[in-house]
């Protein structure tokens, strides 16, 4: 009598977490919360928070669980497989970096499990065909394209590679150089330097005897700025400064007028597009924390409603990954859709923006589509 | 003109390195010890330039008149309360002690400034000089450059002809000796260890307009100075000077000559070669430890 009871119990017990899972979804998410890239991960954390209260809002039950990499690809890793085989999600939002992001799309089709990259730039990383795998942003390429088009028409001649020697600088470089001898620009200096140096001012120096029209620099936060002041300190001044991303796009950066002025960059989004909800997202997310969104924030935000809108709608992973690869969506990050094309799978085909700084505000020149501001070129100082 | 432009430049960016250096071998000759918190103690300099600037609008430069005896009580202290506890154990030992205490000065540093980097604006910040048709010089590299030289020769007119100063000379010469002499060798650890924090966190201040300023920023500098007074002979000032003119010049014509990637690899061949050919350094006696 007693064990018929235990066994009921226990029965129950086990019955139980069947009951609940018929309540809310459960969608994971990776991020870089501490570690070297915890500044931009708060950032997707932030986007990711409002989207996340949105979807409660309309009514949407999901459950959200938050895993930390810490930037290191082995603990997102662990992150993926723990959500997936202890926590039962049914998709994942993430990670931030692009080592993490192209470790954790590795195993993916082995977990059967869809994975929404927000932010990662490496190209490798929708190129492998796996079929799990889906990505938001543009990848790496599409940053060093869409500056030189946006600078094609003024027809310059040379140009100049100024670069960190990390994974992002050397891999934006390279697809950087092939664009280049697309549109038959001549290389004059290429000068690779290692971050957190206090004196650049020798490669500039090399760079700027070489006269290039064009100088393309890949560098992160505060060596933007350091480099760009002692470019002016020699009085380095081509025609246009090309800024990929990274430590080009920071309101820092821009606040530094007397350097950044003029200085055109590539982004994944800027709030005075004219992408449905850009500039509403831009003065809520002000409102709510403060500050300025960043691109990894609307991606993250734009990422997190994808997800769960989409998750809401399915019951399992196989049915939410039908329904990324079937779906399409126009929000703040403007058209989405994922399609596979030119080696890449499952990857939303993104219209990067050119922006240039003018008095410390960041405007959106290029495409014109999207802009409501014109480049200016040449750069004068 | 290259070479000159890089010369020039690495010669001032190189008299910044020595500051560093200096203070981290003055430690090491009057104490015995390696600060593996010199490079804490310069972020600490640098944040103090830069609030000293952006709360009370004083010109990092002029700022030093603040920084340089507040630095010396914190530096005091320090060896008051830590260091003089372990002046006679191991060497290990006193490097874990140093670490753990950079250890704690940046990770409170990261909790109270957090991680995103300061950068210091002053009106000067990126003009620059020409000299001699196309030669550019840095305004407050070149100002950092001059007070350095000020502080050297400060330095070297109090060891060679104060008291106190000639106490701490025969107390790194030969701390025994010294203690025999009637010299109070505990009170001149806790002055030279002030001495190297304040020359730590001037060296941070110089260099704070021309760079970023962030908590974890005293490993790249501590490598440097631990570089600098190895290659100059551990605790002789002289050495270091010259050990952070030479660093500085042999990165800028590194990233000159050969590709700014490299610079760090020239930097230590030359270490391991002056280790090999000459273990106590440029200016090392022989069979000091």
């Amino acid at each position: 009598m007693k064990n018929k009871f235990v066994s009921i119990v226990a029965a129950a017990l086990v019955a139980l977490p069947l009951l609940a899972h018929a309540a809310p979804i459960k969608i994971g998410f990776i991020n870089s919360i501490t570690g070297k890239e915890a500044q931009i991960g708060e950032n997707l954390t932030n986007g990711a928070a409002m989207a996340l209260e949105e979807m409660k809002a309309k009514g949407i039950q999901v459950e959200l669980i938050k895993e930390d990499d810490g930037g290191d690809p082995k603990n997102a890793l662990a992150a993926y497989e723990k959500l997936v085989t202890r926590d039962g999600v049914i998709g994942v939002v993430g990670p931030y970096t692009s080592s993490s992001a192209n470790v954790v799309a590795s195993r993916s089709d082995q977990y059967q499990v869809p994975l929404l990259v927000p932010a990662a730039a490496k190209e490798d990383i929708t190129m492998k065909g796996y079929k799990n795998v889906f990505r938001l942003n543009a990848p790496a390429n599409v940053y060093s394209s869409v500056l030189m088009t946006a600078v094609a028409s003024y027809k310059p001649k040379t140009i100049a590679y100024v670069y960190a020697a990390t994974d992002f600088g050397v891999s934006t470089v390279k697809t950087a150089q092939e664009n280049a001898a697309k549109m038959g620009l001549k290389e004059v200096a290429n000068e690779k330097y290692q971050q957190g140096q206090p004196d650049y001012r020798p490669s500039l120096a090399k760079v700027k005897a070489a006269n290039p029209d064009l100088v393309f620099l890949v560098s992160y936060d505060a060596d933007a700025i350091l480099l760009m002041r002692q470019a002016k300190e020699i009085g380095l001044t081509p025609k246009a400064f090309l800024g990929a991303g990274a430590g080009y796009t920071t309101a820092q950066f821009a606040q530094q007028t007397e350097i950044s002025n003029l200085v055109i960059s590539a982004t994944q989004w800027t709030d005075d597009v004219n992408w449905p909800g850009a500039a509403d997202f831009a003065r809520r997310y002000k409102a709510k924390y403060s500050k300025e969104p960043s691109y990894h924030a609307a991606c993250a935000y734009e990422a997190m409603i994808i997800m769960i809108e989409t998750a809401s709608k399915s019951n399992s992973a196989a049915k939410l990954r039908a329904g990324l690869k079937a779906g399409s969506w126009n929000g703040i990050m403007g058209p989405v859709k994922f399609a596979d094309y030119n080696g890449f799978t499952n990857q939303n085909n993104h219209p990067m923006l050119v922006q240039q700084i003018i008095s410390g505000k960041y405007e959106t020149v290029f495409p014109a589509q999207f802009s409501k501001k014109k480049l200016v070129y040449p750069f004068t100082r | 003109m290259f070479f000159l432009q890089s010369l020039l430049s690495g010669i001032l960016t190189g008299g910044v390195y020595a500051l560093a250096g200096i203070g981290m071998s003055l430690v090491f000759g009057v104490m015995n010890i390696s600060n593996f918190a010199h490079g804490d103690l310069m972020m600490l300099g640098m944040y103090l330039a830069y609030f000293a600037f952006t709360l009370l609008h004083i010109d990092p430069y002029l700022s030093l008149l603040l920084i340089i005896p507040t630095a010396f009580l914190f530096g005091f202290i320090l060896e008051k309360v830590f260091i003089h506890r372990i002046i006679n154990h191991l060497h290990q030992n006193q490097i874990l002690l140093t670490i753990g205490l950079g250890l704690i000065m940046s990770n409170t540093a990261l909790l109270a400034f957090t991680s995103d980097p300061k950068i210091l604006t002053t009106s000067y910040s990126s003009s620059a000089v020409h000299i001699l048709g196309g030669i550019s010089l840095s305004v407050p590299l070149l100002l950092s450059f001059v007070i350095t030289c000020g502080i050297i020769g400060i330095l070297f007119i109090f060891l060679s002809k104060t008291t106190t100063g000639l106490a701490l000379w025969a107390t790194s010469q030969n701390r025994e000796a010294a203690q025999l002499m009637g010299i109070n060798v505990a009170k001149m650890s806790a002055i030279a260890f002030g001495l190297g924090t304040s020359l730590a966190a001037t060296a941070g201040a110089l260099i704070a307009p021309t760079y970023y300023i962030h908590p974890m920023v005293g490993h790249t500098f501590l490598l440097k100075a631990f570089t600098i007074c190895v290659l100059g002979g551990l605790g002789s000032v002289v050495g270091a000077g010259v050990g952070g003119v030479v660093i500085g010049v042999v990165e800028s014509m590194s990233s000159t000559y050969l590709s700014s990637d490299w610079k760090d690899v020239v930097v230590f061949i030359i270490f391991l070669a002056v280790l090999l050919l000459r273990p106590q350094g440029l200016f090392g006696k022989k069979g000091e430890q």
